[in-house]
């Protein structure tokens, strides 16, 4: 498998050099940018694999460099941001971005981001999952848990198969909303309380505290695949 | 308003005035008029009291002073007569608005000297719970730079895990300190929306999962809690400064409880705790800045989560239970949801 090019987008020269050994360490072939202009320029001339993109940019916002790549690209984009930034990290991740990270962050974190979107580039859901205790068959349109059926509703079926869609990746309120219900009801967050409660109750052994349908604070949900 | 005052004052003065004619001097009525000034003069700014003296003259002119019913004056001694009556009235005005002044600034004085005395007690609690991290830090990272070659590979991961640990600590210190900060500024505004406690408790419990490893913990939330119009990121502070708290001040291997009940239109959330407890001094005082808890921190945590829950308009309160241990409960008001579309449950 040949080396993937990962884009870094930072203005933090300190911040550049620690994701430039540890990427690399991964294997990971790193273009570095230490601004929005020239992010969006090296974006087009290296046709990175994926984008990491910083929105406490300089000179204009990381939001814009996510839209201008995703004017002509859907390479996958993790974005860092600040713990002050919750709004920002939304429409960043409204506007494109697939997955986030926030500043200070561990590097086992951001790797754990970095492979999943970048299987999720690659390697597009496929028909069948198996998380856990749980089998989903997407065709079939059913789902098992220690080999017994587990009878969900149509709007549960499909927002499991959204949330499976983006595996170990964040899915926005309003992804979720928009995609399961339509777009006339992005605000309607209680469908969204109610229905991964119900969820969970059914697939997780515990669902207060559940090991892979989670909760992203104020973003959205995340299934992950391992614990 | 201070016009309505003087204009009232003057009018009654007159009555006061009409009713003492013939029976006594005139100069006693013009003291009557003198009074009212004084008292307007007391009572409201200079302009209102150059108007009761303006108006007070006039009527004393018109209804009383020779030839009454006009405004015409036969004996030029009343002028005299009216001109110290303006004086008297802007001479005290002036002098009230003085001491007026300076009790104003007094005032703003002693708010500024404790604004600066929380603000330098906050700087000295952050400076020392700063540098300790910062300690460890610099020196954790100086014995890897300069002597990494020398250190076996289990020290050289031990001090960068401390490293790693202790800019943690210091993150979350500053974190807490500009939500502080946000909290009390007037332009706070809440991002409220539909969320259930179940969901807040979850994400606190894994957030929380490594710091309450040493502890016993037990989740009680009855099926059918209702949802709450709540600033999610907020909510989920005060449950985790809760958590913290009760594990940092407990014994290991001590039970911590969370609970939540709904009672009378609002959702009332606990977290109990076995541990030594707290004195019935304590119970309001844990909420006030920088109360030092007997194992250090900066003591923000609790005057954050009493902020965040008055913005809620919910209440927060500290009880101490029966045979020890110590109960922190807030509540959360309650709202009917709208409506969720019933699906049909065929497959």
């Amino acid at each position: 498998m040949t080396r993937a090019t990962i884009l870094v987008v930072e203005d933090e020269a300190d911040i550049r050099r620690f994701l430039r050994s540890s990427l690399g360490a991964e294997g990971y072939r790193v273009v570095e940018s230490p601004n929005g202009r020239r992010g969006t320029l090296d974006a087009g001339m290296h046709r990175p694999d994926l984008a990491i993109v910083d929105l406490g940019l300089p000179d204009f916002d990381g939001v814009e460099v996510i839209r201008r790549i995703r004017e002509w690209s859907p390479m996958p984009i993790v974005v860092l941001s600040a713990r002050v930034q919750e709004r920002a990290k939304i429409e960043a991740l409204d506007a494109g971005a697939d997955d986030y990270v926030t500043k200070p962050f561990g590097v086992g974190e951001l790797l754990a981001r970095v492979r999943a979107a970048l299987r999720h580039a690659t390697r597009p859901a496929g028909k069948a999952l198996s998380i856990g205790e749980v089998a989903i068959d997407f065709e079939k349109r059913r789902a098992d848990r220690n080999g017994t059926p587990v009878h969900l509703t149509p709007v549960e079926f499909r927002l499991l198969a959204c949330l499976a869609q983006h595996l170990d990746m964040v899915v926005t309120h309003r992804q979720l909303l928009t995609e399961v219900w339509g777009p006339t009801h992005v605000s309607d967050t209680h469908y969204l309380r109610v229905y991964m409660k119900q969820l969970r109750e059914k697939l997780e052994a515990d669902p207060v505290q559940p090991k892979h349908l989670l909760t992203e604070t104020g973003v959205g949900y995340r299934l992950v695949s391992e614990t | 308003m201070g016009y309505a005052w003087a204009a009232g004052a003057i009018v009654a003065s007159t009555l006061v005035g009409l009713a003492m004619t013939p029976r006594f001097d005139l100069v006693n009525i013009a003291m009557v008029y003198l009074l009212a000034v004084v008292l307007i003069a007391l009572r409201f700014a200079r302009g209102p009291t150059i108007a009761a003296s303006v108006l007070g003259v006039a009527a004393f002119d018109y209804f009383f002073v020779h030839p009454a019913g006009t405004f015409h004056v036969d004996d030029p001694q009343y002028l005299l007569t009216f001109g110290m009556m303006l004086a008297v009235g802007l001479i005290v005005s002036h002098l009230t608005e003085a001491v007026r002044k300076r009790a104003r600034a007094q005032a703003a004085l002693a708010l500024e000297a404790e604004t600066e005395r929380v603000r330098s007690a906050l700087l000295a609690s952050i400076s020392h719970d700063l540098r300790t991290p910062l300690a460890v830090i610099s020196g954790a990272s100086s014995s890897l730079a300069q002597r990494g070659e020398r250190l076996g590979a289990d020290e050289r991961r031990a001090l960068a895990l401390d490293i790693f640990a202790r800019s943690n600590e210091m993150a979350e210190l500053v974190d807490k300190v500009l939500q502080m900060t946000r909290l009390e500024s007037s332009a706070m505004q809440l991002e409220r929306d539909w969320d259930s406690l179940g969901e807040i408790a979850g994400s606190v419990l894994r957030r929380l999962r490594e710091r309450l490893a040493n502890h016993l913990v037990m989740v009680e939330l009855p099926a059918g809690l209702p949802l709450v119009r709540v600033d999610t990121t907020l909510i989920e502070q005060v449950l985790t400064n809760l958590m913290e708290n009760a594990a940092r001040h407990t014994p290991p291997r001590t039970l911590i409880r969370l609970r939540a009940q709904h009672l009378g239109g609002e959702l009332r959330v606990s977290v109990e705790d076995f541990g030594p407890g707290l004195a019935a001094g304590d119970l309001e005082r844990v909420f006030d800045k920088f109360n030092h808890g007997a194992a250090g921190g900066v003591g923000l945590g609790l005057s954050i989560c009493r902020a965040i829950v008055s913005l809620h308009q919910g209440r927060i309160w500290a009880e101490a239970l029966p045979g020890g241990g110590s109960a922190f409960r807030f509540t959360l008001p309650v709202e009917t949801p709208p409506a969720i579309p019933a699906e049909a449950l065929a497959r």
